[in-house]
């Protein structure tokens, strides 16, 4: 057993289970999407994405790409939502819809990140 | 490129985890730490305000407490975020800057921009190994010439040296063991503009080294070795160097061409010198008898081409047995008794071939107030001492660089006129004077440029045009003047070679024919003008037949109305 696997393996699953948490439930409903829960989304996918770099191989690169991608996709949900709830109003529903849409796009990401974590373990084994 | 960035990735990887954590760990605690707001009733940050809050804080820019002022837990939250994300700030930006000063990272940096910029050369170019005096020498011959060149060097400071150097085109230049296959091929030995490679480096192994690696990975690339011992040259030789220079041999060379054909030696300085510089004024070494100081190397291949000549010589040398001297006198030289010993008052020439500088002066300055009829040949070993050399002036000063440096210009500019000079040599001194009077006459005093022309598809495609056509065309063609047929560009046409046939000095009526080569010399105008005659159909047929013929249809129509009328 490597120990770097074991935190790599961990990072990348706990990325898609959080996201998946936060996208899960009624879309236009604030009340099934909490903000910790998206915090705590971006934060373990950033660090999922630093432990990805470096890897030189093919796959390390898809790795890192679509690391990339669910990190931009949850940013951008967190900078919609911490624009629209400074208005001082009560968030319109169809932004709750898109910041969860945003994160659903993230969590499409993150599942073909465990995919390629799964395939290299297969592929590999030890 | 790749490689660099990813280990810049490598290496921050701790920095930014820190980093990343220290942030969620303190933008949490301000979300959950309670505050109050401006009427005192209880208030939470949200999640974007303590991430605002937490961003100016660990930046050290401080922008105070913002929206409302903070309560004494939040104060204390914030005192323990400052310590753990500014700590955490510092280690990241720590982590940046020894990256960038890591000498490793340094290096690879700099061999990746130096393997980029011989990766985007679209014009011929040559490697030179070693960027002594020689190699900058040839280097700013090369770009005189206006032909690239790619340097390595295992100096730093020459390195250096060179990026002060002012070259009309950019010379790429690295500091590296050129004795690696790794750094070969990053300079471009597998480009394919590459047109050769020059080992000059003072180590006779490094060059030797730098042959078999050249040889080896594309054995069709010229290579030029300089090799000062017998042993390396033989060794280079059996692996098939394409030229190897002894600059000691050389120089015994021209020494006896001097001797006994001025002419051939005129000519074959004055094609392999820097174009636009006017000629020096040759020596004219006497017969008769000859001191030889120091059996070295210089002195062994003076003495071998002076007694060629049959010239007579003796010899001084300070330790016979070291340098496997027979029959010599012992002694230094620079004492006026060895001297007499040798006879130097009824010798002719002196030769001050030591391998140190002081002492060659010494000799000769010795030997001149003894005999000040003598003609003076001195070897210069260091380039610093070139005043002094100038102040003394010698009949002939010789110096390895430039000796080095002109050899290496002839094989490079191009195998023809390397070709030109071997031919040339065995030719008589008449002949060679001749040669130089047409050359004078029609080129002038100035070093001329030579170049070669080929007739083929690619190089020439309107004269194999006419020729396919079965018209015959003459050399004479190439050297019309494409802007008046009346005259003629001033140039000479030095070799022509056709298959295994090659004529010297050929005839301005030669008949040319496909695959042709053709050696030229003469000014710079006419090297920039000929390439029309070759290429352009339109100026080829305005020369040939004096008239513009009409390019289309109807007008070709309308010129054979008035020729058939005219008939």
């Amino acid at each position: 057993m490597n120990l770097e696997k074991v935190v790599f393996g961990f990072f990348i699953v706990l990325a898609m289970t959080l996201n998946f948490g936060f996208f899960i439930g009624d879309m236009a409903d604030p009340e099934f999407h909490h903000p910790y829960e998206l915090f705590a989304a971006i934060i373990v996918n950033l660090i999922a994405t630093v432990l990805k770099f470096g890897d030189r191989t093919q796959i390390g690169a898809i790795h890192l790409s679509t690391s990339l991608v669910a990190d931009l996709q949850l940013i951008t949900a967190a900078i919609v939502w911490a624009a629209v709830s400074g208005m001082g109003t009560d968030m319109p529903a169809g932004t709750m819809v898109s910041i969860v849409s945003l994160s659903g796009g993230a969590f499409l990401a993150n599942v073909t990140s465990v995919v390629l974590l799964i395939v290299e373990t297969i592929m590999v084994r030890r | 490129m790749n490689s660099i960035l990813f280990l810049i990735l490598r290496r921050m990887r701790t920095p930014l985890i820190t980093l990343i954590v220290s942030y969620a760990i303190s933008i949490l605690g301000f979300t959950l730490v309670p505050g109050l707001d401006g009427q005192g009733k209880p208030w939470h940050m949200s999640l974007f305000e303590a991430f605002y809050v937490v961003s100016y804080t660990a930046t050290t820019i401080g922008f105070g407490e913002i929206p409302y002022s903070f309560s004494t837990a939040q104060r204390l939250w914030m005192t323990f975020s400052i310590y753990l994300t500014v700590i955490a700030w510092f280690y990241a930006i720590g982590k940046i800057i020894t990256l960038i000063q890591d000498p490793g990272l340094r290096q690879m940096i700099t061999m990746s921009r130096f393997a980029r910029s011989v990766r985007l050369l679209r014009e011929p170019f040559y490697i030179v190994c070693g960027y002594g005096e020689t190699g900058s020498l040839l280097v700013g011959a090369l770009d005189h010439k206006n032909i690239h060149a790619v340097i390595i060097d295992a100096k730093q400071d020459r390195i250096n040296e060179l990026e002060l150097q002012d070259y009309q085109s950019p010379v790429p230049g690295l500091c590296a063991d050129a004795r690696l296959p790794e750094i070969l091929l990053m300079a471009g030995i597998q480009h394919p503009m590459c047109g050769g490679i020059a080992a000059l480096t003072d180590d006779d192994q490094a060059n030797l080294a730098i042959a078999v690696v050249v040889k080896l990975i594309r054995p069709k690339l010229p290579v030029l070795c300089r090799a000062e011992n017998q042993d390396t040259a033989a060794n280079m030789a059996s692996f098939g160097t394409d030229h190897i220079i002894n600059p000691y041999e050389l120089f015994g060379e021209h020494l006896a061409m001097e001797i006994h054909a001025l002419g051939n030696y005129l000519l074959h300085e004055w094609l392999t010198g820097v174009p636009g510089t006017s000629l020096p004024s040759p020596a004219c070494p006497p017969t008769g008898k000859w001191v030889v100081c120091g059996y070295g190397r210089f002195g062994k291949a003076v003495i071998k081409n002076l007694e060629r000549e049959n010239i007579q010589t003796t010899i001084i040398e300070a330790d016979p047995d070291l340098t496997g001297c027979t029959h010599c006198i012992v002694g230094s030289g620079a004492q006026a008794e060895t001297l007499l010993q040798a006879g130097i008052e009824d010798a002719v020439g002196i030769v001050a071939g030591t391998d140190n500088d002081v002492n060659n002066l010494s000799i000769a300055m010795t030997a001149l107030e003894i005999n000040p009829d003598l003609f003076v040949v001195i070897r210069k070993n260091k380039h610093f001492n070139e005043p002094l050399f100038r102040k003394f002036n010698a009949d002939i000063s010789m110096h390895p660089s430039d000796i080095i440096a002109h050899e290496c210009l002839a094989h490079l500019i191009s195998p023809l006129l390397a070709q030109f000079l071997a031919m040339a040599r065995s030719e008589s001194n008449a002949w060679a004077n001749q040669t130089i009077g047409s050359l004078v006459e029609t080129v002038g005093e100035q070093v001329p440029e030579t170049w070669e022309a080929r007739i083929t598809g690619e190089h020439a495609p309107a004269i194999v045009n006419l020729l396919g056509h079965g018209k015959s065309v003459s050399l004479a063609t190439l050297t019309y003047d494409p802007a008046n047929r009346s005259q003629n560009l001033p140039l000479v046409p030095l070799l022509l070679v056709r298959d295994k046939q090659s004529i010297l000095v050929p005839e301005l009526c030669t008949p040319l024919g496909i695959g042709d080569r053709i050696l030229f010399c003469g000014k710079h105008a006419a090297k920039s003008a000929q390439p029309l005659l070759l290429i352009n159909r339109k100026v080829l047929n305005y020369v040939l037949a004096g008239t513009d013929e009409p390019e289309g249809a109807f007008w070709r129509w309308v010129t054979s109305l008035r020729s058939t009328s005219k008939l």
